[in-house]
């Protein structure tokens, strides 16, 4: 097992500790603060959205961009009740060895598919929310991919929304 | 790296900026194995042409014609991974 997960093993160890000096220019500030909301009803009670940067997406559904240099901003929907099986990763940034063994890894939908039969979380949104993380267009990123997953987070009737980055 | 990060090196002519961008994007964040990985590319692209077979260049020549650069830019990009996805060699973490 050793020798596999040495295979797999990422090419950029260490890379975090001096990210602006390998990729100057990437580290973004922001001044405009948005708090986060309040959370206003008990979890139990909470219909829940899950919202990821990993690159899951139902099979058939057009790959993410991986090779465009600038990233991609687009998003797909995962149903809430999809088999593991019927969803794929398209994803070139992060080691994807394990979430293709068990996706719930990366994308818990089987977990937290139980938590709601446990009535840990009273609900689950139709829908769940996935995009790439590799975007070199903060701006656009905000205005764009950004705007439209609140919209449609939104739009499901969501109390509380998980946010995974990859 | 950012967006405009990009564009400040595009405005002052800074090429070495620009390329050292394209191999941390092949190479997933090492710029020297993102170089080789260019290289493999170039390489894979050479063997199936050793021996002359019959290509569709009407198709070649037509799409040259008749896409925009920017879609020309992105099947470039494409056709890199491709390539290097072809030689067998496969560095990333992920899957294209």
């Amino acid at each position: 097992m050793t020798a596999i997960y040495e295979k797999f093993k990422q090419l950029r160890p260490g890379l975090w500790q001096t990210v602006n000096e390998r990729y100057p220019g990437s580290m973004i500030t922001k001044e405009d603060f948005v708090e986060l909301a309040k959370i206003s009803k008990p979890l139990s009670e909470s219909r829940l959205s899950f919202v990821s940067t990993a690159g899951v997406q139902p099979k058939g559904t057009l790959p993410f961009d991986t090779v465009h240099p600038v990233g991609d901003y687009s998003f797909r929907r995962v149903p809430s009740n999809s088999k593991t099986s019927d969803l794929e990763i398209h994803q070139l940034k992060y080691p994807t060895f394990s979430a293709m063994r068990d996706l719930n890894v990366i994308f818990p939908i089987e977990r937290l598919r139980e938590l709601v039969a446990e009535k840990f979380i009273g609900s689950l949104t139709k829908n769940f929310f996935s995009f790439i993380g590799y975007n070199m267009d903060a701006e656009r990123l905000e205005r764009t991919l950004a705007e439209e997953i609140a919209e449609v987070v939104k739009a499901e009737g969501t109390d509380v929304a998980l946010l995974a980055p990859a | 790296m950012s967006l405009a990060y990009l564009k400040e090196a595009i405005e002052n002519g800074d090429s070495e900026k620009l390329i050292r961008y394209v191999r941390l994007h092949f190479g997933d964040g090492n710029e020297e194995k993102g170089a080789k990985e260019i290289d493999k590319a170039w390489i894979e692209a050479l063997k199936p042409l050793l021996e002359v077979p019959p290509t569709k260049r009407e198709f070649i020549l037509q799409t040259l014609a008749e896409q925009d650069a920017a879609t020309l830019a992105h099947l470039f990009f494409h056709l890199h991974f491709y390539f290097v996805q072809r030689s067998g060699e496969w560095i990333h973490d992920g899957n294209l």
